[in-house]
């Protein structure tokens, strides 16, 4: 298979795994770890197609997509330890305030 | 200003000033101006009618031109001829008299002011009627009178019954009034145009697009609602509600011979339809028939009167049935003579007995109260048709040209007319005898304040007993002659003719003998008449019970239709259930959708991953 | 020697790449929170490792100094102070699981599909992506990008200040 092929599928199967286990655990701190997994394999493809492209714009891209990752991460995690504080479980199901 | 139309205005200012200001006017002014007015009308009507004779030639006016659209436009036309004449004389000078007598009946009364003011609104709108060129603006007047006699009906409108007889009049008015419309719509079609004139002149040149009969059984519905012939004549018994000048004027003299004066003007288009002609001459005859019929048993002095008028328009619809146009004209005129002088005078004894109107508690009236006894006496005789007084003369001439005319006549007809004269002048001197002759039978009160009316109410019941008696003599067909020819009449009958005019003569006094004979004395053989025949005076004093009749067949269904129908299932169910049900749906569909919303994060995001895998999916299919 | 060389390449990208996708299996199967965090943290080292056989090495450095780090080491401190007796341990999925595994498997085949034949040979060319190179354009064309990236991490500062002292006031009241 060429490097190309196989790195896009690895992105692919990354960011779908990511997502699946979003979905599956029950733990609101593993869904965080899942989404960053989903971010990496974005970032991944980013980089095959920089790679692939010879401009700079895919590595400029990637880097600002490390920034926007640790931002996100910074205020995320507070917030779920409050909710935690209130809710006294990591379990998501609890969290159905919103239910409509 | 034309002479035509001041005729007709006069009366129109006559009601905006006393019906807008009548009130702080006082009742003197109120009545110079009622009275005056159409006097002033009548006096010129006089002088156009010299004018008339002078020049021979109808004379045409234009008042105004009401709608042009491309070439056709209708315009408010006047038209002056010998019938309009008449008619015209009629509606002024009868009208005239009666307004001068109102003075003094409703002299009491606190709507004075209102009261004439509706009588001359109804004066403008029957010389509307009586001088329109056009259909259409004899329909302005036609519906016009109709308003009128609503008003005046129900002109003592506190008390419910009154409002209830006006409601009743106008509703069966406009029961007709469709047949009208429908006529005059299928006229304009075939001719286009309205004119009577040229109407007429149309059919007489020769064969017209529209069937004569079909039109003309259109417009006598029209006249039977208006002239309360048989089946929506039930109007006019229950209108004696209303003040009696008003039926004198009204409902004896003017506003019901409109159905006649129409036909009669129509004379062209009704010589060109015999099946219409036939039908008008027998309704108009079972008309009479039953009218006479209910008559004979009823109790209240107006209601003799109203069923006697029911019974007279019917003699007049079989002479324009049989094609004697002039002779149901002439008939219209005497009618007016004698039945104004008789209702006048029921309310000259109203009057004298402070309201009463039940005969079974009258009597002996007639020396205390002479003047009012001897005109109600003469105007009695006329209407039964005894020489040498008016109603003979025109009475014989329609039973004469029921027999003989070649246009419809026959014995069969001729009979029930006659039979119908017999018991005209029967019932009518019962009505005499009960009210002024005999013993009295009053509440002692009532006996006690007898007097005689004041002048104004004595004086015009003596000038219209002065007609009764002479206006026989008026050549009244011969006069119409050049506008409506008399029908020839067979051959096989002239023999008849003599004889027939014994007839008629010996019919009216038959009735007054049998009249005499029964109520003589202390009224023991009508007591026992009534208890041996109880079923018959059952049914008659019930009016054949056509009021019931009509109630259940049409009123009732009518109201289960309104309510069942319409109410519950149009209104509730479809309209109001249709929107409940939209708001109901709406609801019910935000729950449903709602569902979607549990809380759960995973559910959210396993539907994100559904929709960009389809979104995913959704552009390969595009492109 | 080249080719040998460059068969090493090949197999080490190989090995990367296989492990950096067990470690991301792992991080959705394992049942304890630290295993799934160290889980994550191989496959973000994998991932780096792959970035450099790339030739983009400065970007494989920021991904193990920046992911690995700081994000990671900030979640492995959270894991440490929650309760390890929650109840969220004892059961790891959701009632969500088979819908879950059947939406990813079709969102993956879609993906793959979507990006399959869009790539030719890769030819690696290193020399062009230096961090001289790198540096010059991110100051040069892309320096909007970088200030913005300041202010973000400023309002990430401030929010997360707000947001611990706005929890904390609200107890102590």
């Amino acid at each position: 298979m060429d490097k190309a092929q196989l790195l896009l599928s690895l992105a692919v199967a990354m960011f779908a795994i990511g997502m699946v286990g979003v979905i599956i655990r029950r733990n609101v701190l593993v869904m965080l770890m899942c989404m960053e997994l989903m971010l990496n394999g974005v970032n991944l493809s980013l980089v095959t197609f920089a790679h692939q492209s010879g401009t700079t714009v895919g590595a400029v891209l990637v880097f600002l997509i490390f920034v926007v990752a640790t931002a996100e991460i910074a205020i995320a995690i507070p917030i779920v330890l409050m909710l935690v504080k209130r809710k006294q479980t990591l379990d998501p199901a609890a969290y159905t305030d919103l239910k409509g | 200003m034309q002479a035509l139309t001041l005729i007709v205005i006069l009366p129109l200012v006559g009601f905006l000033i006393n019906g807008l200001a009548g009130n702080k006017l006082g009742q003197k002014a109120v009545a110079v101006i009622g009275c005056g007015l159409p006097i002033l009308s009548f006096a010129i009507t006089v002088s156009m009618f010299m004018l008339l004779m002078q020049t021979g030639e109808a004379r045409i006016e234009t008042v105004y031109t009401w709608a042009t659209f491309g070439e056709t436009s209708f315009a408010i036309e006047l038209y002056f001829d010998r019938l309009s004449a008449v008619m015209t004389l009629i509606v002024t000078g009868i009208g005239s008299l009666i307004h001068i007598y109102s003075i003094g009946y409703m002299k009491e009364d606190a709507s004075f002011a209102r009261f004439f003011a509706y009588l001359n609104l109804f004066l403008f709108f029957m010389l509307l009627l009586v001088l329109g060129r056009s259909l259409l603006v004899m329909f302005v007047g036609w519906e016009g009178v109709g308003l009128a006699s609503y008003l005046l009906i129900g002109f003592w409108f506190e008390d419910p019954v009154n409002a209830k007889a006006g409601k009743k009049a106008f509703i069966t008015n406009r029961v007709g009034d469709a047949g009208f419309l429908i006529g005059m719509f299928l006229l304009y079609n075939a001719l286009g145009t309205l004119d009577l004139d040229r109407i007429n002149s149309a059919f007489l040149a020769g064969p017209v697009a529209v069937s004569a009969s079909l039109v003309g059984v259109f417009l006598f519905i029209g006249a039977t609602g208006k002239s309360a012939q048989i089946p929506l004549h039930v109007w006019l018994p229950d209108a004696m509600a209303g003040p009696t000048p008003v039926s004198a004027l009204i409902h004896a003299a003017t506003m019901v011979t409109a159905g006649v004066y129409m036909i009669a003007r129509l004379n062209g288009l009704y010589l060109h339809a015999p099946e219409a002609s036939t039908l008008v001459a027998w309704v108009g005859a079972a008309t009479a028939f039953f009218a006479a019929t209910v008559a004979i048993v009823q109790t209240d002095i107006k209601k003799v009167l109203a069923y006697s008028t029911v019974s007279q328009l019917g003699f007049m619809f079989v002479a324009l049935g049989v094609g004697a146009y002039g002779v149901a004209v002439f008939h219209l005129l005497t009618h007016a003579f004698f039945k104004a002088c008789l209702f006048l005078g029921a309310g000259s004894v109203i009057h004298a007995l402070s309201g009463e109107q039940d005969i079974r508690k009258m009597g002996g009236l007639a020396k205390r109260i002479p003047v009012t006894f001897w005109t109600f006496a003469i105007a009695t005789g006329a209407i039964a048709g005894l020489p040498p007084l008016s109603g003979f003369f025109s009475k014989d001439e329609i039973l004469w040209f029921a027999l003989a005319s070649e246009r419809g006549g026959s014995v069969a007809l001729m009979a029930v007319m006659a039979v119908t004269a017999l018991m005209t002048a029967f019932y009518m001197f019962r009505l005499l005898w009960l009210t002024f002759m005999g013993a009295s039978r009053m509440d002692h009160e009532v006996e006690h304040h007898v007097h005689e009316s004041p002048f104004s109410m004595t004086g015009v019941l003596m000038v219209l007993a002065a007609l009764a008696a002479v206006g026989g003599f008026i050549p009244i067909p011969h006069f119409l002659e050049p506008i409506a020819p008399l029908p020839k009449t067979l051959e096989s009958m002239q023999a008849y003719h003599v004889p027939l005019i014994g007839l008629a003569i010996a019919l009216g006094v038959a009735g007054l003998v049998a009249a005499a004979f029964v109520y003589r004395g202390d009224l023991a053989l009508p007591k026992r008449l009534r208890e041996s025949f109880s079923g018959l005076h059952a049914l008659l004093s019930g009016k054949y019970f056509i009021d019931e009749l009509y109630e259940n067949l049409i009123q009732r269904p009518l109201h289960w239709i309104s309510e069942k129908v319409f109410l519950n299932f149009g209104d509730r169910r479809l309209f109001d259930g249709t929107l409940n049900g939209m708001a109901r749906l709406a609801n019910a569909s935000g729950g449903v959708l709602a569902r979607v919303q549990t809380g759960s994060l995973h559910l959210y995001i396993l539907l994100v991953m559904i929709g960009s895998f389809l979104a995913l999916v959704w552009s390969w299919a595009h492109g | 020697m080249e080719a040998f060389l460059a068969g090493l390449d090949s197999l080490l990208l190989y090995i990367f790449a296989f492990s950096a996708l067990i470690g991301s299996i792992l991080v959705v199967v394992l049942r304890q929170p630290m295993r799934v965090a160290t889980a994550l943290i191989s496959t973000m080292i994998f991932l780096g490792g792959v970035y450099g056989l790339l030739g983009v090495h400065f970007i494989a450095a920021f991904q193990v100094l920046i992911y690995v780090g700081a994000v990671m080491v900030f979640m492995v401190y959270v894991i440490m102070l929650l309760d390890p007796r929650d109840p969220a341990v004892k059961t790891r999925f959701s009632p969500l699981v088979v819908p879950g595994i059947i939406g990813g498997l079709l969102l993956a085949w879609a993906l793959v599909h979507a990006v399959h034949g869009l790539l030719g040979n890769v030819t690696s060319t290193p020399a062009r992506f230096g961090l001289k190179e790198f540096a010059v354009s991110f100051l040069n064309e892309y320096w909007l990008h970088f200030e913005l990236t300041s202010v973000l991490l400023l309002a990430a500062v401030v929010a997360s200040l707000a947001v611990i002292k706005g929890a904390s006031g609200r107890n102590r009241g």
